[in-house]
């Protein structure tokens, strides 16, 4: 526990001691968030549409944010040199996903509060638990991040797994065409994609009302996608495989 | 507890086809500095990367003070990789205390007075607030080395610990290395210049993933039967040697 959190303490110093990078994270989701909302021609628009694009981003700036910042470990050596020490393969995944998670939440905080705050989105449903499960699909974002990062060798490689990994799932969760309106094989995929289960999730919670304990299904798939991503990045960190 | 601080035995590590390894058995006694010394590609860092457990042989055996190299036993090594490998956002002395901690030093007062003896110790007070950014190469080395041995521990692996080193710095570092094994701690050096092999007191000729020859700076001179031999002098006889034998 302690090298876990020792981990994640320093995963969240370095970001703070890096003003560009923390500027970014903070004005990045305002700017996207005023362009949709602003953009939107009418209120119901952005109503209906908002879970949808809430789970999208949330998922998106979690995978960009982990997986950059994991690939990194690599890339300047300090990964080989964390192998090395006395620290477990959970040590250094969960105080990564601690540390990360924390700049997940606040980019997720401020999509979702500018939106209901500033451009006036209706929702029903519990705030908390809306929140509760944002920050479910926060850690299904960075588990993503961390696993793919072990098969990019470079930034560059990382952000091309964007249009392979996020936007395909952005297509078929139903952001864009409803998922019953879909080939049968696209609804066949987007049943395999986690963002599916993010969107229904969140859609049955703002915009029907639903509770956390109505959408059961949606949080066990993402829960078991994010614990499943974690135990494969744990088989990429194998000490005697190299680092 | 045994007197061997390192013991291998039959060691081969492939990658793919290329054997990067080949069959290298060898001793290193508690207390005392080894070298290996070889050309870039001769193994030195897969070698070590061996040692610490980061890679697993594809035959033979390590032993570490009697046990395999493996996270429990990762307290009491000390890793200084080639490439400073350090987190460039973080201060000199955020950098140190990180790996402090890791390595189990818990008690924070004690742990910061350790910080800081090894910042003076590696000359970096007056930098210590400065992120890595902001250092020289051979600042990153010293701050390295520093993360290296900010735990005390008894076996240490240097890959290649000098390089871009100016020549003052580099004979501190060794200075301090000396001191080190005085003090009963087991070093494991890898290098490529005879300069720095001359300093320790075992020395192991390293190519193509072999060891071709193993012993002290003066055993290894005397070697060529020439009494104004140098280390240079004295690789080179060993790889012709190891050529000649090949060829008959």
């Amino acid at each position: 526990m302690y090298n876990m959190l020792t981990i994640a303490q320093r995963t969240i110093t370095q970001l703070l001691r890096d003003p560009r990078t923390l500027a970014l994270i903070l004005i990045v989701p305002l700017v996207i968030s005023s362009l949709i909302g602003y953009s939107m021609p009418s209120k119901d628009l952005l109503n209906s549409t908002l879970p949808a694009i809430l789970a999208m981003l949330v998922l998106f700036f979690g995978f960009l944010l982990s997986g950059i910042a994991f690939l990194r470990e690599r890339s300047q050596g300090t990964r080989e040199r964390l192998m090395a020490s006395p620290v477990s393969r959970q040590d250094i995944l969960i105080g990564y996903l601690l540390g990360f998670l924390l700049f997940t939440m606040i980019q997720t905080l401020i999509l979702f509060f500018f939106s209901i705050w500033v451009l006036k989105a209706d929702f029903t449903g519990s705030l908390w638990q809306i929140i509760v499960f944002q920050i479910l699909i926060g850690i299904l974002a960075v588990c993503l991040g961390i696993f793919i990062s072990a098969f990019a060798g470079n930034e560059f490689q990382m952000i091309q797994f964007i249009p392979l990994i996020i936007v395909p799932q952005i297509f078929v969760c139903g952001l864009l065409f409803p998922v019953d309106q879909m080939p049968i094989f696209l609804q066949w995929v987007s049943r395999f994609l986690p963002l599916t289960y993010g969107v229904d999730g969140l859609r049955a919670m703002m915009l029907q009302g639903k509770s956390l304990t109505n959408i059961g299904k949606d949080i066990g798939v993402l829960g078991a996608y994010a614990v499943g991503l974690m135990l494969l990045a744990g088989i990429s960190l194998r000490r005697g495989h190299g680092a | 507890m045994p007197d061997q601080a390192i013991s291998i035995e039959k060691l081969t590590f492939n990658y793919g086809r290329l054997k990067v390894i080949n069959d290298i058995s060898l001793e290193i006694p508690k207390g005392s500095s080894f070298g290996l010394l070889g050309p870039n590609g001769a193994g030195k860092t897969t070698l070590i990367r061996l040692l610490t457990g980061l890679l697993k042989p594809s035959s033979g055996s390590i032993s570490c003070s009697g046990n395999p190299p493996s996270p429990a036993n990762a307290k009491n090594i000390g890793y200084m990789p080639q490439m400073p490998s350090l987190y460039s956002e973080l201060t000199v002395k955020q950098n140190i205390d990180f790996f402090a901690r890791i390595y189990g030093m818990r008690e924070k007062h004690q742990r910061f007075q350790r910080v800081d003896e090894v910042i003076k110790l590696v000359e970096l007070w007056a930098k210590r607030n400065i992120s890595i950014t902001q250092l020289s190469g051979g600042m990153k080395q010293r701050a390295s080395l520093a993360c290296a041995i900010v735990h005390q521990p008894p076996l240490l692996f240097l890959d290649e610990p000098t390089v871009g080193l100016d020549p003052e710095l580099r004979a501190h570092f060794w200075e301090y290395f000396a001191r080190l094994t005085s003090a009963g701690a087991t070093l494991i050096i890898s290098s490529h210049t005879m300069d720095d092999a001359a300093h320790c007191e075992k020395l192991a000729f390293m190519r193509e993933g072999k060891i071709i020859a193993m012993g002290s700076p003066s055993e290894l001179k005397a070697s060529t039967g020439k009494p104004d031999a140098n280390l240079e002098d004295a690789f080179l006889y060993f790889v012709r040697l190891g050529e000649v034998t090949a060829n008959v």
